[in-house]
Order: C-alpha cells, then sequence, then structure tokens
C-alpha cells in the first residue's frame, strides 16, 4: 500500500482535537453548589459511567472520521495484480506506411509481407484489421478473423506520394478504441521517418487500450539527393527576363556533385553541374525559360540514383502569355502621376501590364471592358457613360484604382462608386508640415508584402466618408488613405492622394514599387490561383456563378481524375499523384497544377529507438508489453480513495446520529 | 401591563423593600380592579348596632335621622387580623440559578405582604429563622411598624441549616391572638415533620399558610453534562450527579415530596403554595387575599 500525496497524512494531528474535546477538557469538573442533595443517591455513579462510556463511543467515531479525512486525502492505493486475460479480445491492428519514404528499396513490399506473416500467425477467432498511412489514414479492411480479406487489403495497398504523419494514425486508432471499445494490438509497419512525427509529441499519446508494436523497415540512415525547390514564374511575359532557381538538398550524404536538367515539356532547356555539400543545399539558376504560349510543363531534375527517385525531379507550371492592357485616365495636361505610375510598373520586373493612356476627354469612346484593370489619377468629372461604364466594368469583376486630388475635390462623390468625398485635408492647415501613414491593414493585398510606409510624407489628402469600405491605411489624423470597396464581383481601390510627388512625396519612396506592382496584381487577378502546390492539397474546382458545369480534370497520368457527376458537382479536388493536373473550367479557362510530394519525405533518418520507447510507453506508463507477453501478473495501482471515503461518509452519519441524541439532553438543559 | 412589575426578575433590579412591596401591592391592586370578584380597603360591609365605647365619628347619621337608632357603618378595611409571616433564611435559601435567589423571592413575598397587611390596616409581625429564631417583631398596628418589619426583611442573612422544630416552638409561645401564619420556605425536610411541626399553630385557631419556595432548577433540573454537587448546608457533602440521573430520578422525587407536602397540609387544615421563583408575585398575594377574605 502507498499514498499518492503522502503529506496530506499531517492532517492526522486535527486527532488531537476529539481527544482534547473529549479527553483532556473532561476533567476539569468544578463543585456547583445546590440547596439540598437530599433527593440525590450515591447509586447514579453508573449512570455517570454509562454516559461516559457513550461518550467514548462518540469520540472514538469522531476520531477516526478525522483520521480517514486525512487519509482519504492521502489518496491511498495498492499494487493490484492484473493479469494478461484482461485483454482478451484484443483486436489485431496492421498499420502499414505507404507514404512517399516507403518506396524506396522496396520497403512497401517488404512491410506487406511481415504483416500477412503477422495475419498467418493469428489464432482462430482472432480479429484483425488493417490500415493505410500517409498523411491520412485508409481502413483497407473491416475488423475480422477471416485471413483472405485481411491478405486482399495487405496486397491493396499502393504505394502513395503522400508524407508520414504518425499524429493522424494515433487520432485514428484512438477512434478505433473508442468505437470498438476493445484493447487494441497494433503491429506498426513503417520506415519509421523522423519527419514523419508531429511537432507536439504529445500528439502521440495512446489510449490505455492500445499496445504498440513497431517494425521498422530499415532503421540506417540512407543517403538521399532531392530537388528541394524550384522558383520560377508563374506567367512568363518575356523570355529573355525568365529566371529559374532551382534549389538541391542531400540528407545523411557525402559531398557529391550532381547534374540539374531543367525540362519544359519532356524537352531538355538546359543542364548544369551542382556540388551538394555533405548535408547541405546548392542552387542551381537558368537564365533562360523559352517558353510557348499556353500552359508549359516544367521540370528540374537530378540524376542522383539514389534509393529513392520520387524526389529527384520537381514539377513547376508556367504560362506564357501576352501582357494585359490597363487603361490610365489623367486630366489633360497632368500626366506626372502617369509618369511615376508607369515607371515604378516596369520597375517591377513584371512585363505583366502594358499601360494605356487617355485624357479624360477622350473617355467617352472607351470601353473598360477590354482594360486588366483602370486608373483614375485625379480627375475631375468623367462623362456620364464612361462613369455607368466603368460601374457595369467593376461589378462585373473589374478593377478601378482611384487616386483622388485637388481635381476630384470638386466631385460629391469619388468617381466610379458611391463613396462621398468631405473635403481636402492639408496637414499645414492643422499646424503640421505633413501627415503620415499611421496605420496599416498589413493583410491587404496592396501592402501585405511591403508596409515600410513609415517615411512617406502626405501634405495633402481627400477626405473621404468610408460607409462600407475596408480602411486598408490611415493616416496620423484618421483621414483614411487606402480603401477598399467590394462593388458587385470587382473592386475599386481609392488612394486618397496623388502619384504625382505633389501632394506627396510617395512615387519618391522604395515602397511605391511593391504598391503599384501588388496593386496591379490585385486588381488585374492576377493572384487568383495557385499552380504549383503539394500532393495533399485541395484545389476549388468551381465558384458560385459556375454551379452544374462539368470541370474535367486530367490527372498526371492522362486519366480523368473525376467521375461525370462529380465533375458536375465538386467543389474540390485533392491532388494524390505528384505530376501535372490539368483542369478544363467551364469559361474555357485551362490551368495547369503542378503537384509535387512532400520534401519532408526525402529525409530518410529514421526516428530514434528511444523515441518510439516513449512513444510505446505513452500506453501503459510503463515499458511496453512488460508483463503481458510472458503470462505474468502486471502491477496496477488501484486507489482506495472511494473506499476510504466511502467510510467517511458512514461515519459521519454515525456521528451525526450519536452527536444527536448528546445534543438533544444539551438542548433540554438549555 | 402592570402585571410585568410583579416579575421577580425586574423587581430584582429595584434597589430598596419598600419600593418593591409598593411596586408589587400597587401593581396587584390595579390589576384586581379588573375583577369584580375581588375588593377591599374602604368598601362597605354592614352595619351594626352601637355599643357603647364605639367610636361616635362612626354613626350613620342619616340612618339615625330615619330610624332614631344609632348604627355604626362598618367597612371591610377595618377588619382588623394579625398576621405573622415565618421567613426561612437557611443556608438552602439562597440558592438560584437565575437573578433572583430564594431568599430574594421570599423577601420580596413577605415585604409585599406586610405592605398589603399594612394598607389593611392588619397587625403584622415577622419571625426570621433558620435553625433557630434570628429575628422577631412582634404583630403591631403602630406607626412605623411597616418600617421595621421591611428593615428587618432587608438585614436577614442566609443562615445556616433549616431546623422546624425549634425555632416553632417559639412561635407559639409568641403567638398569643389568633391570626394568619404565613410561613414562607423551601421545606428541605420530611412532610411529616414539617406538617407535624406546624400543626399545633392551627390548632390554636389560627389560619396557616405554606409558601413552599423553590427555584425552577430544583422542580426540574437540567444539567448540561455531570456535575459535582456540593449541599449549601452542609458544604463537606458532595455528589456527582448526571444530568440523566436529575431528568429522570431527581425529578420524580421533588415532585413525591411536593405532593406529600401538599397532601399532608391540606389534610392538616393548613394552606399550601408551590411558589416557583421564576414566576410572578401575584399568585402569592392572591392566596393571601383568599385566606384574608375567608376571614372577615
Amino acid at each position: 500500500m502507498g499514498f499518492l500525496a503522502p503529506w496530506f497524512l499531517g492532517g492526522m494531528v486535527a486527532v488531537g482535537l476529539p481527544v482534547w474535546l473529549h479527553l483532556l477538557r473532561k476533567h476539569r469538573t468544578t463543585p456547583t453548589p445546590f440547596s439540598s442533595l437530599m433527593f440525590f443517591e450515591r447509586r447514579e455513579q453508573s449512570s455517570i459511567k454509562h454516559r461516559r462510556l457513550r461518550y467514548l463511543v462518540l469520540f472514538a467515531l469522531r476520531t477516526l472520521l478525522i483520521a480517514l479525512i486525512a487519509l482519504a486525502f492521502a489518496q491511498p492505493y495498492i499494487q493490484q495484480k492484473l493479469l494478461p486475460l484482461a485483454r482478451s479480445g484484443q483486436i489485431t491492428v496492421l498499420a502499414i506506411d505507404n507514404s512517399l519514404s516507403m518506396r524506396a528499396d522496396g520497403r512497401l513490399d517488404q512491410a506487406k509481407r511481415m504483416a500477412k506473416s503477422v495475419i498467418g500467425g493469428l489464432r482462430p477467432g482472432e480479429r484483425a484489421e488493417v490500415l493505410a498511412f500517409g498523411s491520412r489514414v485508409q481502413v483497407m479492411s473491416e475488423i475480422t478473423d477471416d485471413h483472405s480479406p485481411l491478405n486482399g487489403a495487405v496486397d491493396a495497398i499502393e504505394p502513395s506520394d503522400a508524407r508520414t504523419s504518425y499524429g493522424e494514425l494515433v487520432r485514428s486508432l484512438r477512434s478505433i478504441a473508442q468505437a470498438t471499445k476493445q484493447p487494441l494490438d497494433v503491429h506498426l509497419y513503417s520506415d519509421m521517418q523522423q519527419s514523419g512525427m508531429p511537432a507536439n509529441f504529445n500528439d502521440l499519446r495512446l489510449n490505455a487500450a492500445v499496445k504498440l508494436e513497431p517494425h521498422a523497415i530499415d532503421s540506417k540512415p540512407v543517403a538521399n539527393f532531392a530537388v528541394e525547390n524550384v522558383v520560377a514564374p508563374r506567367r512568363v511575359y518575356d523570355n529573355k527576363k525568365t529566371r529559374v532557381l532551382a534549389t538541391i538538398v542531400g540528407t545523411n550524404n557525402q559531398k557529391a556533385v550532381r547534374r540539374v536538367t531543367l525540362m519544359l515539356n519532356q524537352r531538355e532547356i538546359e543542364s548544369k553541374n551542382v556540388e551538394v555539400p555533405e548535408n547541405g543545399r546548392a542552387t542551381v539558376e537558368f537564365l533562360s525559360l523559352e517558353a510557348p504560349f499556353g500552359a508549359n510543363r516544367g521540370e528540374v531534375r537530378i540524376d542522383s540514383a539514389d534509393a529513392l527517385p520520387n524526389d529527384d525531379h520537381f514539377f513547376f507550371s508556367v504560362e506564357r502569355v501576352e501582357p494585359s492592357h490597363a487603361l490610365f485616365v489623367h486630366e489633360t495636361g497632368n500626366t506626372r502621376g502617369l509618369l511615376y505610375f508607369q515607371n515604378a510598373l516596369q520597375a517591377s520586373g513584371q512585363a505583366a501590364f502594358v499601360i494605356d493612356e487617355a485624357t479624360v476627354e477622350q473617355t467617352a469612346n472607351i470601353s473598360p471592358a477590354k482594360y486588366a484593370f483602370v486608373v483614375l489619377s485625379d480627375v475631375g468629372s468623367l462623362s456620364p457613360t464612361f462613369e455607368n461604364a466603368l460601374r457595369s466594368y467593376v461589378r462585373n469583376g473589374g478593377g478601378l484604382l482611384v487616386a483622388l486630388g485637388h481635381q476630384s475635390v470638386a466631385n460629391a462623390k469619388v468617381p466610379g462608386t458611391d463613396l462621398r468625398v468631405e473635403g481636402t485635408s492639408y496637414a499645414s492647415r492643422e499646424l503640421e508640415r505633413f501627415q503620415a501613414a499611421a496605420y496599416l491593414d498589413t493583410g491587404h493585398p496592396s501592402i501585405q508584402q511591403d508596409n515600410r510606409w513609415g517615411d512617406v510624407k502626405f501634405y495633402q489628402a481627400v477626405r473621404v466618408e468610408p460607409g462600407q469600405a475596408r480602411v486598408a491605411v490611415r493616416l496620423t489624423d484618421g483621414t483614411p488613405l487606402l480603401l477598399d470597396e467590394q462593388a458587385g464581383d470587382g473592386h475599386v481601390l481609392v488612394f486618397t492622394s496623388t502619384f504625382d510627388n505633389v501632394e506627396n512625396d510617395f512615387p519618391l519612396h522604395a515602397s511605391f514599387v511593391p504598391f503599384v506592382e501588388q496593386t496591379a496584381r490585385y486588381l488585374g487577378r492576377l493572384n487568383d490561383s495557385q499552380t504549383n502546390v503539394l500532393v495533399g492539397s485541395f484545389a476549388e474546382l468551381r465558384n458560385s456563378k459556375e454551379k452544374g458545369a462539368a470541370v474535367d480534370v486530367l490527372d498526371p497520368r492522362g486519366e480523368r481524375a473525376l467521375s461525370l457527376e462529380e465533375a458536375a458537382r465538386a467543389q474540390n479536388i485533392q491532388f494524390t499523384m505528384a505530376g501535372f493536373y490539368d483542369i478544363r473550367r467551364p469559361s474555357g479557362r485551362n490551368e495547369m497544377v503542378a503537384v509535387n510530394t512532400d520534401r519532408h519525405e526525402s529525409d530518410l533518418t529514421p526516428v530514434p529507438p528511444e523515441t518510439i520507447s516513449l512513444w510505446q510507453n505513452t500506453a501503459q506508463g510503463g515499458p511496453a508489453g512488460a508483463g503481458g507477453e510472458n503470462g505474468e501478473a502486471a502491477p496496477k495501482p488501484l486507489s482506495l480513495w472511494w473506499y476510504v471515503m466511502l467510510a467517511v461518509l458512514a461515519l459521519a452519519f454515525a456521528e451525526s446520529f450519536l452527536g444527536n441524541r448528546h445534543l438533544a439532553v444539551d438542548k433540554e438543559a438549555a | 401591563m402592570l402585571q410585568q412589575f410583579l416579575d421577580p426578575a425586574l423587581l430584582a433590579s429595584i434597589s430598596g423593600l419598600d419600593l418593591i412591596a409598593k411596586t408589587v401591592v400597587n401593581g396587584f391592586v390595579a390589576g384586581l380592579h379588573r375583577s369584580p370578584d375581588f375588593g377591599f380597603s374602604q368598601e362597605f360591609a354592614e352595619y351594626r348596632a352601637y355599643n357603647e365605647g364605639d367610636d361616635l365619628r362612626h354613626v350613620d347619621w342619616n340612618v339615625f335621622a330615619r330610624t332614631d337608632r344609632c348604627y355604626l357603618k362598618r367597612y371591610r378595611g377595618e377588619t382588623n387580623t394579625q398576621i405573622l409571616v415565618l421567613m426561612d433564611t437557611s443556608a438552602s435559601m439562597s440558592y438560584g440559578s437565575h437573578t433572583v435567589h430564594k431568599l430574594d423571592f421570599s423577601k420580596f413575598l413577605a415585604s409585599s405582604l406586610c405592605y398589603m397587611a399594612n394598607l389593611q390596616r392588619d397587625a403584622a409581625g415577622l419571625i426570621i429563622f433558620d435553625e433557630d429564631v434570628a429575628n422577631y417583631i412582634p404583630p403591631s398596628t403602630r406607626q412605623g411598624q411597616i418600617f421595621r418589619l421591611l428593615h428587618a426583611i432587608e438585614k436577614a442573612e442566609p443562615g445556616t441549616r433549616t431546623d422546624f422544630a425549634k425555632p416553632f416552638i417559639h412561635f407559639q409561645n409568641y403567638l398569643h391572638r389568633k391570626g394568619l401564619v404565613i410561613v414562607l420556605s423551601d421545606f428541605y425536610a420530611d412532610p411529616e415533620t414539617i406538617v407535624k411541626t406546624v400543626e399545633p399553630l392551627r390548632f390554636k385557631g389560627n389560619e396557616v399558610i405554606l409558601f413552599h419556595i423553590l427555584d425552577p432548577q430544583e422542580i426540574a433540573p437540567k444539567f448540561r453534562e455531570p456535575m459535582l454537587l456540593v449541599d449549601m448546608e452542609n458544604p463537606t457533602a458532595s455528589l456527582e450527579v448526571s444530568p440523566e440521573y436529575a431528568r429522570y430520578e431527581y425529578k420524580h422525587k421533588i415532585d413525591s415530596h411536593i405532593e406529600a407536602l401538599s397532601s399532608k397540609a391540606r389534610s392538616a387544615g393548613l394552606d399550601y403554595f408551590l411558589m416557583n421563583t421564576s414566576r410572578p408575585l401575584d399568585e402569592g398575594l392572591r392566596e393571601y387575599l383568599f385566606i384574608r377574605q375567608g376571614r372577615m
């Protein structure tokens, strides 16, 4: 017998209280004068003795009560011997890792063979289940004692490109144990990759009913080279300005030279040798990518000749397109804004847009619908036709950037929107030389990547009532500087100052170029979709307007990834294979999505045995399988707290009953 | 309302027995006015034929004018009685479980009785005794008698033990006229002995009232725990008593004692009255008036 909280036994000193009350205090009897003793007799002494005896019973009850309360708080326990028979009815779970790393050196086949040998050793009536896991867990068979479906399920496990997630496996095991309410004997067949362990070890905690038996397929660190990452533009507007940067990584390797090849549409573009240091990285830069117009399949591959060839190439999708046109509207004679805006766009290195300029007078015959976005740079009144066309353009998904200056103040509203113009805010009138940007909403796409606006001086800004618009930037006096209003499917960005280096010095600062570039990409909708993702990622297939229209998806093998019903209804698709997915949307736009395996799988370093041992111990609190297998009794602490508390309860009742009887006499005497 | 002035506990806070007696009697009388059955003082009682030597002031001249006969108009208050109060001051009378001890209560009662007797123009006397006669004031209607009586009552101190036999022999010597004898005591003696001792007073034509003065704790003792009791009349005697014994057996014994004393006294023609020191004094006065009325 032991105690979980032995320091509570110190509470036993409280036993002194009833001792004092009953034994010590009692002896101090003071003589009381009484008028006459003629009606009292000697024989009442026996009555007193009887009464004292009853008090002694009460004393004993109280002493025992206090002692038991102290004992209960100390939480006594005894070691109970549990026989392995307690695990009767257990289910054998065969969990086989089919992640990418299991493709190396036939590891998956080896795991399957080992699992089958366990199935062959199952006793009649002993039930088992087969699981395959990578980043997700697949239940390959139902719980059965029939060997045939179990063997069939093991055979059906295919290698995948997913990454290992032991945390996901443990979550599934916990839910299986809870659902079946039976003990699980889990045989884990995996290469026990270190990179598959969750960040928080607590995620590996097993239920008490789960006994884990890991079978490491290959516990030795294996050298492996992989193309870790490729940085390539998603869209190419000018082949001469295209640059591709590849990173080659080696794990558990010696220093070696690898040949890196850039390929486009299965055609070799360029090859380079690179020296990969021991357990290090090397980068390779390709400065030309002669991509034809349309979607292209890019690939960087290395000749690694290692155990895991699946990570020797990295796919990327690149689309060659013509630059889009953007309309820049300004007042006649005021071209300073155009100068700064155009130069900033060109300086960004992306020739995604070509600026078409127009004065306010020329806009009457221009349709904004053919432009990727429109910029109104400090314009006065627009022709109603053009303004209506602008509103319609925005509602249909177009982008509009409005810069407000002294010309715009005359308007009651911001052109193209319903935002109300309240007046002009001059910094000098407020006894300030200039205003600065005091608040920046860094989540806004226009300032997401560069928000160093601290040094920019704003001398004048137009005060606009923001209404429902999102305020992305505010000046120090609270005047909104950048507002984003959604109108229909499009957006209107209102910059309440100008781009002409008169009302502010923003165009002279470094943050102007990324602002213009990001704003152009945001309004021109160049950020909509991702084309380079990892295995296991999801992509949206349709928006709310495209309900019911079929979306065709061809997987890397060239087969349809969706059934006809799924093609018409599915909202998302998960990319399960490495390679190129060709998504054909109902709008006629095709997307080439490059899917790569998670490069965590390239690190074949196994988990240290100590970590595995710790993992096993999370289930039993002692070495896994200690006792159990050998038929020995496993000691388990059995808490006596409840029994002691029940005794305390019974004693409390007895004490109350007896105490009340004594108290009744006292009350009458009172 | 006025009954509250008869509460012994309240009276204990008043200093001076004369004031206590006045408070009690006035309160009691004022309370009586509500009842048509009681009355005393200068109420008309009877006409009596004039005899020689009678005071001419009491002749009803109206009757004489109508009938040519002399009649004296008599009032109740003018029927004189000799009253002798015997007050026990033995050690046991000093017992009290609350603010008023038995001796205090006895003093209140005695002084009230004397005061009332004085109002009635009765000749009141007092004997204070324990095992012997401690003080004796003969009955008289002289001026200042009430103050002598009250002074004697106030001076009374707890004495030794009670012995009825010795002082009662003396009482018989003091009593020359028939009258009312009031005995105030806790009667801690054998009822037979008490009655036999007091009985001769009755034989001489006296009305005898026994006021048995007991503390509530003596009538029904309630102890929280076993107690070591010491006899007040014999400090060498002590006894440890359990609450159960006091609650059942002692109660039974004291009840038997009271019952025996009551029945024996009544059978001997003595009036017996149990006075609980926690009860108001008017019960004692009422008893006195009953007897007093009966004598008229």
